[in-house]
Formats: C-alpha cells, structure tokens, sequence
C-alpha cells in the first residue's frame, strides 16, 4: 500500500472522529436557537416550567441550573477530603511492605470507577436515599433546622443534598486519579529535604499536598464536570420536582435528571425540546470549560527537581 | 505535657485511613447489595430469568430480562464493528501524522468527547438519526456509544502505539517496508495488548451507558432482536430496563432491576477481570 492510499485509509476517519464534537456543538445551537430567540435570559433567569399543548409554554432553566450547580458542588466538596485522605492512604501510610494492600485499593478504587452509573443510581434510590432520609436528614432537620439549608421538613429521601452524596461517591476515584498522579511526580529531592527537617507525617503530607495544589484544583473541576454531566443515577434520586434547592432536604432537578425525564416526549410541546436543548448546550460548556480550566492547573504542576 | 506534634500526627493517621476506608466502602455496600438482591432475583427466576420478556407489571410474575440481555449484545457487537475501526484508524493517524494540524485537531477533540456528558450524544444522535428515520432503533443506539467508546479507545491505543519504540519503526523503513507495512504489520503487532485493552476498555464503557441510549433504542420490551433486520427495530438494553424499572412503583419489575443489575455488574466485572489478567497496570 503506497503512502497516499494509507493515508486515504485513515485520514477519513480522523476527521470522522473530530468531526464529531463539532456536529454536536452545531446541532445543539441550532436547536437551541429558538428557544433563545423566544425566551431571551429568561431561559436562566426565569423558574418557571409550564408545558402547553399547542402553544409555546413558559420555560425557565433557573431550577435546574441551580440544582445542577448545587448537587456538583456538594459531590466535589464531600468527595475532595475522601480523595485526598485515599491518595495519603496509598502514597504515605500504607508502609511500603505492603505492596499486595496498596494494589487491593487501588483496584478497588479502579473498580469504582468503571462500575456502571445506573447501578449506583439503584443502589442510591432503594439504599443510599431511605437511610439518609430516616436518619441524617431527620436529624439536621430537627437540630440544625435554624441554618436555612436544612430547614425545610424532609419528606423522603430523594433530594438534592442525596444526589450530592450520591455524586461524591461517583467522582471520588476520579479526583483520586488525577492527585494522586501528580503526588507521585513530586520528585524524590522535595520528599526527602521535607522530612530531613524532621517533619512528622501530617507536616510533610501538608508540604507535599500544597506541591500537589494545582493537581488538587484541577480535580476539582474535573470532577465538577463529571458531577454536573451525569445523568441516570441523579435522575434516580433528586426527587425531579421543580423546587429551587435552596433547602437542601427538599427534591428538585438537575439540567441532566430534567433532560432524561423529559426530552422523549418534549416534541409533543411546542419549543419544550429546544428549551432542552439549550440546556443541554449548557451541560456541554460546563463540561469543556472545567475541563479545559483543570487541564490548564495540571500544566501548572511542573516540578523543577 | 503531651507533644502536640506527635498528637496531631496520630489524629491525622487515624483520620485520614478512615476517610480512605470510608472512600471504598460503598462499593462493598453496593455489591453486597447487588449481589444478595440481584442473586436472590435471578435463583427464582432461573433460566426464564435469561431467556423470558419480563412479566406483566405487577402481576405475582417475574418473567425475565430476555430481550434487554439480548438487545445488550447486539449494542455490543455492532458498536465495536463501527467504533473499533474507527477508532483504531482515528489513533494510528495521530500517532503517524502527529505532527500535521489534522493529527492535533484529532487529538484534542476526540479527547474533549471523554468530558462531554454522555446523555448529549444521545439527544445528538436523536436529532441526527431517530429524528430523520422516524423510529427508535438498536442501530441509532449503536451509533450513539460509538460515540461514546470513541474517545476511551482511541488514548489507549494512542498511548499504545506511541509506546513502541522508534527503532522498530526504523528497522521496518530500513529493509524497504511502506508506511502501512510497519504500522500494521509491525508497529499494531508490537502494541496489539496495549491495542486489545483500548478495545475491552471502549466495550466495557459502552455495555455500562445508560443515557446514550434513552432517546435511541426505544424500550422494546417484549421483542428479541434475532438479526440484523432488528437492529432497525426500537430494541431494549440492560441498564436502560434498570433505569426505567427502578423507577416504576412495581415489585416484579424492580426485582428484574436488581437481576439485570448483577447480571450488568458481573458482565462488567468479568471485563475487568479480564484486562488485568492480561495486562498489569489498567486504568478504567
């Protein structure tokens, strides 16, 4: 095969392969475009969801923008200590005997990764959700009920604040994966001038974690972008009721959860799936920009040995 | 007087492997869960539970998960005869041409797929294909995880491939061999379990996506896609049952829930299995 015709043969499907992200941007702005066009900001600015059969209803995003926000934010923020204290479990306490350990957790952390969403979805629904419900939100509820986040009477489990618990479980290992890559790149000289000072464990750990900043932030967008983009297991638990999650014992919606319930039938209403669209084209830049942020804080994490 | 030093130190051993245990320890909840469940679901309905459609909503039945296991296959088949080569394709003309404009191009945005939510590929491909067709199909639903496995094989393989070491591709050129000679014949074959994980890892993500499939394959619950003519039919999948019986108020089918839900874990898990007896160090 010459050279010209091998690049025939893969040069299509590299554009192909980038062609693809550009046709979803595409598409999704040209759907979106109507909506826009009708609603203007209200479409995030405005709470309101009426759907009207036959004629353009009153659509607003605010909600679920909200609640996308405020269930991402909770995963990241619960998951971070967890991530962080594993990437100290594997990398530091464990001693370093104990190889077979270090790699049971690391699979284990593996096997966290690639288990399907759906089934932490049903595990949140018929366990997770109950049990905080009877329990934890009871108890915030009736000691806490003065901080206005836990003030409202929680009726079931499935809230805003259990898709964020949900959610950190989730993105755990995945925050775990980028620290813990740039942990171990810390060179040698570093680790061994902190602890020649005599530092006990949690000095040095704090040395090398304000070394690893910049990996630590970036896995906090990172998994940002994966909170705010998931989609079945939240949809499972977050109680899919136009609520603003200003308490977070009550239910309300993510962009993601609203999609998944309602965009199969939004045809039936006029401009409905473009609304939806439109806020999927926003899932889309929070992904890419998070992304894109957390991968410029990784650049950032250059150590000069 | 105690040495606060070496206080706080102990405190924060104790309190780091705790949140550490703490970190892993819902992946033993939720598989024991599954496992005492799921397992308890499938022994009742023995082999109905593979082969028969599920039973009529909360009749004393159970029935089974038939089709969705089934219409699992097939998404898995026909998403790796279009995903794997193009893949495969995508990867080798980035290593090859890595340093030309299209190369970098391809690099990055099939990347960025990897951070774009999975339930968008499937509203794409709804407006895209479901749309212009007029139906739900198993076909749509293959085009939208190969989109999905898209990104994952192409890094590995990427990866893979960028591994070999250049002065196997020099001792190729240098006994006259073309460019596709060395890339296939020697550059694949050095790399074919760096090439064979990428492909395991792109199927393993796919069989376990649930969005790309809510606007694409329909539920077609009672329907066995036998052959290729189904797979223009609206069909069923395993985590899609999951999704949608979770949420029904009916004891039968959140029993077949919790079935289909091992029967995915252990598919998945088997995968898994399989890439680390093959390959030392995986990452999901």
């Amino acid at each position: 095969m010459s050279e010209a015709r091998f690049k025939l043969l893969v040069a299509p499907p590299a554009i192909v392969s980038s062609a693809i992200l550009v046709l979803l941007f595409i598409v999704l702005l040209y759907y979106s475009l109507p909506a826009i066009r009708e609603y203007g900001l209200g479409l995030l600015a405005s709470p309101t969801w009426k759907p009207v059969e036959g004629a353009p209803g009153e659509y607003g995003l605010l909600i679920p923008l909200a609640g996308t926000l405020v269930s991402a934010v909770i995963a990241v923020l619960l998951a971070m200590p967890l991530a962080l204290a594993s990437v100290v479990f594997t990398e530091e306490i464990l001693p370093r005997g104990l190889h077979r350990w270090r790699e049971a957790f690391v699979s284990m952390i593996d096997v966290m990764t690639g288990l399907p969403t759906i089934v932490y979805g049903l595990w949140g629904a018929a366990v997770l959700a109950p049990l905080l419900g009877d329990t934890l939100y009871k108890w915030l509820h009736s000691s806490l009920s003065f901080i206005p986040l836990f003030s409202c009477q929680p009726t079931t489990g499935n809230t805003i604040l259990t898709a964020g618990v949900l959610l950190a479980i989730m993105i755990t290992p995945f925050i775990y994966a980028v620290v813990r890559e740039s942990y171990r790149q810390i060179p040698r000289t570093y680790k061994e001038a902190a602890l020649s000072l005599g530092t006990t464990r949690y000095e040095y750990v704090r040395i090398m974690m304000g070394m690893a900043k910049p990996a630590i932030l970036a896995g906090a967008l990172i998994g940002f972008g994966r909170a705010a983009g998931e989609t079945v297991a939240v949809a499972l638990v977050v109680g899919n009721t136009f609520n603003m999650p200003s308490c977070l014992l009550a239910p309300s919606y993510t962009v993601s959860s609203l999609i998944a319930n309602q965009f199969a039938n939004a045809q039936l209403y006029p401009l409905m799936l473009n609304v939806l669209v439109s806020g999927g084209l926003i899932l889309l830049l929070i992904g890419i920009a998070s992304n894109i942020l957390g991968i410029m804080y990784l650049r950032r994490v250059r150590y000069v040995a | 007087m105690p040495d606060w030093r070496r206080v706080k130190d102990r405190l924060f051993t104790a309190a780091t492997v705790a949140l550490a245990l703490l970190a892993v320890a819902p992946l033993f909840h939720i598989l024991a869960t599954v496992v005492v469940r799921g397992g308890s679901v499938i022994l009742r309905g023995g082999v109905s539970f593979f082969t028969d459609p599920p039973a009529y909503p909360g009749s004393g039945e159970l029935g089974g998960v038939g089709p969705a296991l089934l219409g699992t296959l097939w998404l898995g088949l026909v998403t790796s005869l279009i995903g794997v080569p193009l893949a495969l394709l995508t990867a080798i003309y980035i290593v090859e041409y890595r340093e030309g404009r299209l190369a970098r191009v391809a690099r990055v945005f099939t990347s960025s797929l990897l951070e774009v939510p999975t339930v968008l590929i499937g509203m794409l491909v709804f407006l895209v294909v479901v749309v212009p067709m007029g139906r739900y199909s198993l076909a749509a639903g293959s085009i939208a995880l190969a989109i999905v496995m898209l990104p994952y094989t192409v890094s590995y393989v990427e990866r893979a491939l960028e591994g070999v070491p250049r002065t196997y591709r020099e001792a190729g050129y240098s006994i006259g061999m073309t460019r596709a000679q060395v890339v296939f014949q020697v550059v694949m074959g050095i790399a074919s379990r760096g090439v064979a994980a990428g492909i395991l890892i792109g199927v393993a993500k796919v069989l376990s996506e649930t969005a790309p499939l809510l606007f694409t394959i329909g539920s077609a619950r009672g329907s066995y896609p036998t052959g290729p003519q189904s797979l223009l039919e609206p069909g069923d999948a395993l985590p899609l049952l999951i999704f949608q019986f979770a949420q029904t108020p009916y004891s039968n089918w959140q029993d077949l829930a919790w079935g289909a839900a091992l029967l995915l874990t252990l598919i998945i898990l088997a995968i898994f299995t399989l890439l680390r007896l093959l390959f030392r160090e995986v990452k999901l």
